[in-house]
């Protein structure tokens, strides 16, 4: 994991105590909320439905036990004891007094954490793959260039006032476990056709109002071009991203309406004529410094087959189900990653008490080489676990009441929070999440309907990525009732697609017994040898599930 | 965005409600020209002068930020088509009612 040097400890360390002054001339009235809030949003800090709202950042999702324990404190010590992980692999707390934001910034200090630019029209919390480092089928590890994006990105004067965030994911798997497709910049780390590992730019992709799916700007830029060349996506994006309508001011709306090719000649000209002084060459000893955080750690000499796993699976139905949708296969023989679902049935997806956090950094620190991580699907994945340990693992676990066994199953829902939480939200999410979860109560029933993601938003801001759920819901407002459209047919992995509306909005109670009638209608038609929803949906089209949706409606 | 509130006839009866600058809770402008916590303590307000009084909340911006109207009954209970939003926002979220003013938890 990546250690901050002494200029990051300054950094951080003097943005803290700049914000508590700030924080202070508010609370005096030096500061008017309109001249104040620009100051807090960059610090993380928004007003929401009921208190302000803290959104920590989280760089590619990796913590360590440490962080997690702090994270823990704050929700007890200035929260309500409860934390939310985000989409972005970040962390959110709802209930934080303004006056305690300066000390809350200082212990996230202490353990080289911080909330600057988790707000505003910057560059963001560069997201990647939860199973960096772990998974069968990356090429590299991604997270040494997430890192040197972060620190090219934070505070970078030229992109400090862009016409909308900007959003950056890097994967390097042939799956695409963080939804490159779908963000204004997705890198995809690719060989070229002399094996060197380089990365694709896909540019203009993302949810929210107008979805797109980016399209592939170039196929592979080499690894001492990646900042120069993203400078050059940048600058043609500054200059021409519209600040006249914030609707249409993310770089998706400039791709589509420049066109590809226009688009892409711009880049490339911006990228030809950076002066030299002007390029930003990565120096390979600073690349390998950085590089040197991420190296693997020292695994032992494990035989493929453990024992005690095996034992394990074989006790009960409950344990092999668990380890079956909650283990991923590791890179390493005698291992597995751990797939921790922050989605127990009538939870609020992402949430997790202070004592669940604790939980998660003592198992983590003891039994997962203290490397623990954010997943952009709201849960919590412990990167190396040995077999061997996975017994103690979900006891652990089960005695912390984390135990689902619905990891990218039907109750594994990605929501947003909603209109209990959020200042924009035209509807409630988590409620509507919660319903739907209860369908898939029956955990043989959910394990027969196997995998599917479902996505919920409260609008159409899209946080619950409903436009990438094989089912989404968007919550909308009818004259002052919750209704929520249905969507089919979305994906966010390496086949990205955007999911289609498919007619008018349930009312709050239709959305779960509809949801049902659709998997129902999975169920007949799905071929033998366990054919999964969205594969059905595209062999057969949408139409069945469309009327099995309003059949009783 | 969605976070833009209605518009408000004279004729409709409205409270002024904020956040508290310091700690974002959610308040209710009172007669006296302080803010409360509770909804019941809310001065409801018709006619133009309520746009005078809803410009002098905007005003008290060391107490409060984004003063708005609200729509309530003619006794004071909310109303109009942010009903669902506005009884969150006084009671606090429902998947967490402990959490909320309904728990007394102030």
């Amino acid at each position: 994991m990546y250690r901050y040097d002494e200029f990051d400890e300054t950094l951080v360390r003097e943005r803290a105590k700049q914000f508590r002054g700030q924080v202070e001339r508010r609370l005096k009235g030096e500061l008017k909320e309109e001249h104040f809030k620009p100051l807090r949003l960059q610090n993380g800090v928004y007003l929401q439905l009921h208190a302000y709202m803290l959104r920590v950042a989280i760089p590619y999702g990796q913590l360590n036990a440490k962080k997690m324990r702090q994270l823990a404190m704050i929700a007890d010590v200035y929260d309500k004891g409860y934390a939310h992980f985000t989409t972005r692999q970040n962390v959110q707390y709802n209930w934080i007094k303004l006056a305690d934001m300066p000390d809350v910034l200082d212990v996230l200090a202490d353990v080289e954490m911080h909330a600057i630019q988790t707000s505003g029209n910057c560059i963001r919390n560069v997201t990647s793959d939860h199973l960096a480092g772990a998974n069968l089928d990356e090429i590299e590890d991604p997270r040494p260039w997430c890192e040197i994006i972060r620190q090219w990105s934070t505070f970078h004067p030229e992109f400090s006032s862009l016409p909308r965030k900007f959003k950056i994911a890097v994967t390097a798997g042939e799956t695409d476990r963080a939804a490159v497709r779908v963000h204004d910049i997705g890198l995809h780390m690719k060989k070229n056709a002399d094996g060197k590992v380089g990365f694709e730019f896909i540019v203009g992709g993302g949810l929210g109002r107008t979805p797109f799916v980016g399209p592939t700007v170039r196929e592979w830029v080499a690894k001492e071009d990646l900042l120069s060349y993203l400078e050059a996506n940048m600058r043609v994006y500054n200059r021409h991203g519209r600040r006249d309508n914030k609707y249409k001011a993310r770089i998706k709306i400039l791709v589509s309406e420049l066109g590809l090719e226009e688009y892409k000649r711009q880049v490339e000209e911006e990228f030809a004529a950076q002066n030299t002084w002007e390029k930003v060459v990565l120096p390979q000893e600073e690349i390998d410094r950085i590089t040197a955080y991420f190296a693997p750690p020292k695994f032992e000499t494990l035989p493929a087959v453990s024992a005690a796993f095996e034992a394990f699976k074989s006790a009960s139905r409950e344990q092999a189900r668990w380890a079956k949708n909650n283990l991923r296969p590791h890179r390493t023989p005698g291992y597995t990653s751990v797939h921790i679902a922050l989605k127990q049935q009538g939870e609020a997806p992402g949430d997790a008490t202070s004592d669940q956090m604790r939980a998660m950094a003592d198992i983590g620190e003891r039994y997962g080489l203290d490397d623990i991580r954010v997943a952009h699907e709201q849960d919590v994945v412990l990167a190396h676990v040995r077999l061997d340990d996975v017994p103690a693992v979900y006891a652990a676990l089960k005695a912390a009441g984390l135990h689902a066994s619905n990891a990218g199953l039907g109750s594994d829902i990605i929501a947003c929070p909603g209109l209990d939480y959020c200042n924009l939200s035209n509807a409630r999410s988590i409620s509507v999440a919660n319903e739907i979860q209860a369908v898939f109560a029956d955990p043989e029933f959910e394990d027969d309907v196997g995998t599917l993601h479902v996505n919920v938003s409260g609008c159409i801001n899209a946080c619950g990525h409903h436009h990438v759920g094989h089912i989404g819901i968007l919550g909308v407002d009818k004259k002052g009732e919750e209704f929520y459209q249905v969507l089919f047919g979305g994906r966010a992995d390496e086949k990205a697609t955007i999911a289609a509306i498919q007619g008018p909005g349930l009312k709050h109670e239709e959305v779960a017994p509809a949801i049902r009638r659709v998997i129902d209608t999975y169920l007949s038609l799905r071929r033998d040898g366990g054919e999964k929803f969205i594969d059905t949906m595209s062999r057969v089209g949408q139409a069945p599930f469309k009327e099995a949706l309003y059949a009783a409606a | 965005m969605s976070s833009e509130r209605p518009k408000l006839g004279p004729d409709i009866p409205k409270v002024v409600t904020a956040w508290l600058s310091a700690t974002g809770r959610v308040v209710y402008l009172t007669k006296d020209r302080n803010w409360s916590e509770d909804l019941a303590d809310a001065e409801i307000l018709t006619g133009v002068e309520a746009n005078d009084i809803l410009a002098w909340a905007a005003k008290d911006q060391t107490r409060v930020s984004d003063p708005y109207f609200m729509q309530v009954t003619a006794d004071g209970k909310v109303a109009g088509r942010e009903t669902i939003r506005e009884t969150i926002r006084a009671r606090g979220p429902t998947n967490h009612p402990m959490f909320g003013k309904q728990a007394g938890n102030n």
